[in-house]
C-alpha cells in the first residue's frame, strides 16, 4: 500500500511538472527584459552572442542594418525569450512549447541559448514533418484536384527530403520530372488508401495534383518555382506584364509529353494506362487549336534538347540552373515568407512585378548565397531564424521612422491542433512517420482547412471555425474541471498561489505571463467568487477565453 | 503592404472606427441581448432559395412530360392551374402553384458529367482550372448585401460538399462561403432537427457562464489590440463577434423548428428536405439572403439521388413524393406571409436525363434540352419557355439553340434586381462577370 502511494505521488508530481513546470520565483527574469504591462512592446536588447552566429546570419543582419541606416529607420530590437520560444517552436516544429519548456528556456542563462534552441528544433523529427506540410500547401493549394493525387503521399516524400536535407534544387527537379517517360510509380487515387508502407510517398503526386494537363502543369510550376503567374497569359497576353501567350504555351509545351490521354495522370500502373502521347513531344496545342513549340521565359534562341533527355528534364535543368536567377530567389522568398510572415518582395507570386530596387535590398544576393550553398535548406532556415530580422517584435507601433514590426501569422490547421495538444496535455497522437490516426485531429484540421488564408498573415476563419473553438468537444473537455488535464493540474496544484495559477494558464496557452492589468482583472474575478467550486469554474472560464483569444491562433 | 483581410467592409469600418476613436469594442454584448427579436422590416429585401436536385432530375418525369410517346414511359401528365401547361402526375401540389412558376424546358448546357455539370449550373461558368468561380449563392448574397449580421447571408442545407467543389465561394474568398448545415442523418428524429454544429454551448454551460466567457474574451481581445491591432487580429475579432452573436441569439432560434405548428411541419414533410424547406423560410424571414436546400435522395444520406440510370420511374416517383409537398407548401407558406414577392425560388440540378429509356428502365445523362423552374420574386409565372419537341430530342446536335446557362443565370440576377453585368475581381485582378459573357435575361420571364 505504502509503495503504491509512493508510486502514485511520483506519477502525479512527475506529470504535474511536465504540464506546468516549476512555478517561477517572484520577480523572475521573464519580466526583466520587457514588462508586459499592455503598452510596452515587450522588446529586449538581448545581445545575441555574435561569435556563435552563422556567417550567413551575420551577413543578413548587416544587410538590414545598412538598409535601415540608409532609410533612417530606427531599430526595434528583438522579442523577449517567451515570445521567441513560441515563435520558433511554431515555425520549426509546428506546435507551441510547453510551460516546462518555456520556464526552462527563460531560466537558461547561456548567451547563445536561442541559437542552441534553433539547432535543437532543426534536429528534431518534427522539423521535416512540419516543413513538408508547409511546402505541400504551396505545391497543392486547396483548389487543386484531390482525387488525382495523394497530398499525404507528397507530404511524406517531402518530409524524407527535408529530413535528409537534400539539396533543394534536386528536390524540385525530382518534383517536376517525376514519373519520367513511363509513369511507372504506382499511385492509388485516394488518400483513404494510404498505407503505412508508403507506396504513394512519391513526388509524382505534385504534377498529378495540378490536373495533369500541360497547361495546368505549366501554370503551377511557373507560379510555385518562378514566382510568376504565367497562366494569366493562357487565353490572352498578360495585361500588366510582358508575358504573351507564346511564353505560357512555350512552357506548357515542355510538359506535353507528360500528358496521358483522358487526363488521368498518373494512372495506377503502366499496363492499365491508355496510349501515351509521345513523351518526347515538344509542342502543344492551346484551347483554340493553335500549336506552340517549347520556349523558355526570359530567354530567346533555339532550344536543343539532348537525345537522352525528356523535354521536362531539360526544362527542370534550365529552371534550377544559374542561367535562371528567379528560381533561387523564389525559393528564398517563400522560405522567408513562411518564417517572417512577409516575403522579401511585395507578393511572393508576383516576383516579375517586383522592382530592381526591392530585390536589391537583400533578396537577389541572398538567392545567390543560397544557390552557392548548394541549396542547403537547413542552413538557410537556421540563418534566417538566428537573424535580428526574424526575432524582431510584432507589436504595432504607428511610427514610420522605425523598422516595420513583424506581421502576426495565423496558425495553420495542423499547428492549431498540435498546439492545443500541448496546451491541453491531450494524449499526443502518433508521430511515427505514418499518418496520425486520431479522429479529433482530422475533424479539427478538416474544419480549419476550409478557411486557410493565402499568405501567413491572412486570417480567414469563419463562423464554423469560431464555433468549433468556442463550443466544440476539444474546448469543452479543456474547460471541464473533471476532464481537463491542464486545468486539473493547475487548479489542484498545492504549491501554486492564485496569481501563479493564472500565470500558468497564460503560459500554457498563449506562451507568456499575463500583464499587470490582465493579472489583476482575473485575480479579482476569481477572488470575487464565493465557493471553491465557483472559483475553479472561474479559472475554467479564463482558460476558455485564452484558447479563443486572438493571441492563441496568431503568432506574435 | 498586406491586403485588407476579406471580412466585410462594414465590419472593417466599425472596428476601425471604434479603434480610431479609442473606445473599446464593448458595444457588442448589449446587442446580443436584443438579437433574438426578429427585425420588423417594412420593405422585404430580396432573397433566393435554391432547390438543388443532386444527380440530375429527369425532365420527362417532372416538368416536360411526353406521355403517350415511347420516350414518355408510363408517366401521365396532368393539367395545372394554368390552362395549357401540363406537368407530370407526380407533382399535383406543384401543379396548383403554376401561376407563380415558370418552366424553362430548353436548357442546353453541354455538360454531361456530374462534377462539371454541377460546377456549370452552380457557378454559371464552364469549369476552368485557372479560375475558381464562385457559386451563385456566394455571388448573389454578396450582391444583395448583408441585411442582418446575426446570421450569415448564405446558408446551405446540403449533404456537405468538399472544399473547392461547387457551392463554395471560389475566388471571392471564405467570407462569402456558405454556412453549411450538413447533418445528413437518416435518423427519424435527427432529420427533423437540422442544426448547426457547435451552435449550442456544451451541456452544463449556462447562459451566464457563457456571457462571462465572452466578456473575458472581449477583454483579452482589447488588451491584445492595444499592442497588435493588425488586420489579422481585427478579422479574428469581427468573426468571433459574429459567432458569439449566433451563440447568444441561438441564431435567432431559426433552427428551432419545434416552434412551428405541427400541422405545417407535417405539410412540408417530416423528412430532411421538407424540414429543410421550412428552415429555409425561417432563415429568409430572419434576414438570410440565399439558402440552398438539397434534395439528394429520399433517405437523408443518399447522394446523387436523381441519378436514375436504372429503375427511373419508381425512383423519380419516390423523389417527387418528397419534393411535391415540400415545395408546394413552401410556396403557400411564403405567399401567406407576404414573402413570395421578394423570394425567388430556383429549382434545378446539374443536367437532365435522356428522353430515351435504357435497357434497365433508366435514363442516362442529358444536357441538350432539359428543365429548370423559376418562381416567386420578380418572375412572371404561368409560362413555359422553350420546346424540346414531341420526343424530347429536338435539341440533340443543336448546341447553338435553346436557353443557355448564362441566360438562366442572368434571369436569376434580373429577378433579384441585380445587374447581371456587374463584375468581381479575382485575386490576380481579372474582372469576372456575375454571368458568362453573352448571358442575357429572358425578358418574357421578368415581371
Amino acid at each position: 500500500m505504502g509503495k503504491f502511494t509512493f508510486v502514485f505521488y511520483v506519477l502525479v508530481l512527475g506529470s504535474l511538472y511536465a504540464l506546468i513546470g516549476q512555478p517561477m520565483a517572484q520577480g523572475s527574469k521573464l519580466g526583466s527584459g520587457g514588462t508586459f504591462d499592455g503598452t510596452h512592446d515587450g522588446a529586449v536588447e538581448v545581445a545575441l552572442a555574435d561569435l556563435e552566429l552563422p556567417a550567413l546570419t551575420q551577413w543578413i543582419d548587416k544587410r538590414f542594418r545598412d538598409h535601415h541606416e540608409k532609410e533612417r529607420l530606427s531599430d526595434i530590437g528583438v522579442v523577449d525569450d517567451a515570445a521567441f520560444l513560441r515563435r520558433i517552436h511554431l515555425d520549426l516544429s509546428g506546435r507551441i512549447p510547453s510551460v516546462a519548456q518555456l520556464r526552462d528556456f527563460i531560466d537558461d542563462s547561456k548567451p547563445n541559448k536561442r541559437l542552441a534552441e534553433i539547432d535543437r528544433l532543426l534536429e528534431s523529427e518534427r522539423f521535416g514533418e512540419h516543413m513538408a506540410r508547409i511546402w505541400r500547401r504551396v505545391l497543392m493549394p486547396a483548389s487543386t484536384t484531390p482525387n488525382l493525387a495523394s497530398s499525404a503521399g507528397l507530404e511524406r516524400w517531402l518530409e524524407k527530403q527535408l529530413d535528409d536535407n537534400a539539396a533543394f534544387d534536386q528536390v524540385v527537379r525530382e518534383l517536376i520530372t517525376a514519373g519520367g517517360a513511363e509513369f511507372e510509380k504506382p499511385v492509388v487515387n485516394s488518400d483513404a488508401l494510404v498505407s503505412q508502407q508508403d507506396p504513394m510517398a512519391s513526388p509524382v503526386n505534385y504534377l498529378a495534383s495540378t490536373g495533369g494537363q500541360p497547361a495546368e502543369m505549366a501554370s503551377s510550376v511557373s507560379r510555385v518555382f518562378l514566382g510568376v503567374k504565367l497562366e494569366c497569359a493562357m487565353c490572352h497576353d498578360h495585361p500588366f506584364t510582358d508575358w504573351t501567350q507564346d511564353d505560357f504555351w512555350g512552357v506548357a509545351a515542355f510538359f506535353s509529353g507528360a500528358q496521358v490521354r483522358g487526363g488521368q495522370f498518373p494512372v495506377q500502373s503502366s499496363e492499365q494506362q491508355s496510349p501515351r502521347v509521345d513523351a518526347r513531344t515538344t509542342s502543344v496545342s492551346d484551347t483554340e487549336g493553335q500549336s506552340y513549340s517549347v520556349s523558355l521565359p526570359w530567354s530567346e534562341g533555339d532550344i536543343e534538347i539532348p537525345k537522352d533527355e525528356l523535354p521536362r528534364q531539360y526544362f527542370a535543368r534550365w529552371m534550377t540552373s544559374n542561367e535562371n536567377p528567379h528560381f533561387s530567389a523564389t525559393i528564398v522568398n517563400r522560405v522567408w515568407q513562411h518564417l517572417c510572415g512577409y516575403g522579401l518582395t511585395d507578393a511572393v507570386e508576383d516576383l516579375d512585378q517586383a522592382s530592381e530596387r526591392e530585390r536589391a535590398i537583400i533578396l537577389d544576393d541572398l538567392a545567390v548565397k543560397f544557390s552557392d550553398s548548394n541549396f542547403d535548406m537547413r542552413a538557410l532556415v537556421r540563418a534566417i531564424c538566428a537573424s535580428e530580422h526574424y526575432q524582431r517584435p510584432s507589436d504595432r507601433v504607428h511610427d514610420n521612422t522605425i523598422v516595420e514590426p513583424r506581421p502576426l501569422k495565423v496558425l495553420t490547421p495542423e499547428q492549431l491542433f498540435d498546439s492545443l495538444e500541448v496546451a491541453l496535455a491531450l494524449p499526443i497522437s502518433r508521430i511515427d512517420k505514418g499518418p496520425r490516426f486520431n479522429g479529433l485531429r482530422d475533424a479539427l484540421v478538416a474544419r480549419m482547412e476550409e478557411a486557410v488564408g493565402d499568405t501567413p498573415d491572412d486570417f480567414r476563419g469563419g463562423i464554423p471555425q469560431a464555433l468549433t473553438l468556442m463550443n466544440g468537444t476539444i474546448t469543452a473537455d479543456a474547460t471541464d474541471l473533471n476532464k481537463s488535464k491542464t486545468l486539473k493540474a493547475v487548479v489542484g496544484a498545492p504549491f501554486l498561489k492564485l496569481d501563479e495559477k493564472i500565470s500558468t494558464l497564460f503560459l500554457a496557452t498563449i506562451g507568456r505571463e499575463p500583464s499587470g492589468i490582465e493579472l489583476s482583472k482575473f485575480v479579482d474575478q476569481v477572488d470575487s467568487k464565493a465557493s471553491v467550486q465557483e472559483k475553479d469554474e472561474a479559472l475554467a472560464g479564463i482558460m476558455w477565453a485564452l484558447i479563443n483569444s486572438p493571441e492563441f491562433v496568431l503568432v506574435r | 503592404m498586406p491586403m485588407l483581410p476579406q471580412f466585410t467592409r462594414r465590419d472593417w469600418l466599425r472596428v476601425s472606427a471604434a479603434s480610431l476613436a479609442g473606445v473599446s469594442f464593448s458595444g457588442w454584448l448589449p446587442q446580443i441581448a436584443n438579437a433574438a427579436a426578429i427585425s420588423n422590416r417594412k420593405e422585404s429585401p430580396k432573397a433566393c432559395i435554391l432547390l438543388w436536385m443532386s444527380g440530375g432530375p429527369s425532365q420527362l418525369d417532372t416538368f416536360d412530360p411526353k406521355s403517350g410517346t415511347d420516350n414518355g414511359g408510363p408517366v401521365k401528365s396532368i393539367s395545372t392551374a394554368v390552362p395549357g401547361i401540363q406537368i407530370a402526375e407526380s407533382l399535383p401540389g406543384i401543379a396548383k402553384q403554376m401561376k407563380d412558376l415558370a418552366i424553362i424546358r430548353d436548357l442546353n448546357s453541354g455538360e454531361g458529367d456530374h462534377g462539371r455539370g454541377s460546377q456549370l449550373m452552380l457557378t454559371g461558368f464552364k469549369p476552368n482550372p485557372s479560375t475558381a468561380y464562385p457559386s451563385i449563392g456566394s455571388l448573389l448574397s454578396k450582391e444583395l448585401g448583408a441585411v442582418d449580421s446575426d446570421l450569415p447571408s448564405y446558408i446551405s442545407l446540403s449533404s456537405g460538399r468538399r472544399p473547392g467543389s461547387p457551392g463554395g465561394p471560389g475566388f471571392l474568398g471564405p467570407q462569402y462561403g456558405p454556412l453549411v448545415v450538413s447533418g445528413n442523418s437518416d435518423n427519424a428524429s435527427a432529420r427533423a432537427n437540422l442544426s448547426i454544429e457547435n451552435l449550442a454551448p456544451p451541456l452544463g454551460i449556462t447562459k451566464p457562464t457563457m456571457s462571462d466567457r465572452f466578456s473575458n474574451l472581449e477583454f483579452l481581445q482589447n488588451e491584445f489590440n492595444k499592442r497588435s491591432a493588425s488586420d489579422a487580429a481585427m478579422a479574428h475579432q469581427a468573426n468571433a463577434e459574429r459567432a458569439a452573436r449566433m451563440i447568444e441569439s441561438q441564431a435567432k432560434n431559426a433552427f428551432r423548428l419545434d416552434e412551428e405548428d405541427a400541422v405545417l411541419r407535417e405539410a412540408y414533410g417530416r423528412n430532411r428536405f421538407g424540414q429543410g424547406c421550412l428552415l429555409a423560410r425561417r432563415l429568409i424571414e430572419r434576414g438570410v439572403q440565399f439558402v440552398e436546400v438539397e434534395l439528394s435522395g429520399v433517405r437523408g444520406n443518399d447522394l446523387l439521388g436523381w441519378d436514375t440510370h436504372s429503375g427511373n420511374f419508381d425512383r423519380v416517383g419516390d423523389l417527387c413524393g418528397v419534393l411535391d409537398p415540400a415545395w408546394s407548401t413552401l410556396m403557400t407558406d411564403l405567399r401567406d406571409r407576404g414573402m413570395l414577392d421578394s423570394t425567388l425560388i430556383v429549382w434545378m440540378g446539374e443536367f437532365g436525363r435522356t428522353p430515351t429509356i435504357n435497357g434497365t428502365t433508366g435514363r442516362d445523362h442529358w444536357s441538350s434540352g432539359w428543365s429548370a423552374v423559376l418562381g416567386g420574386a420578380g418572375i412572371k409565372g404561368g409560362q413555359v419557355i422553350g420546346d424540346t419537341g414531341k420526343d424530347g430530342m429536338r435539341l440533340q446536335n443543336e448546341p447553338e439553340e435553346g436557353t443557355k446557362v448564362a441566360d438562366l443565370h442572368a434571369t436569376i440576377c434580373a429577378a433579384l434586381g441585380i445587374d447581371h453585368t456587374n463584375e468581381n475581381m479575382t485575386k490576380d485582378d481579372r474582372p469576372i462577370g456575375l454571368v458568362d459573357e453573352d448571358g442575357e435575361p429572358i425578358e418574357d420571364l421578368i415581371a
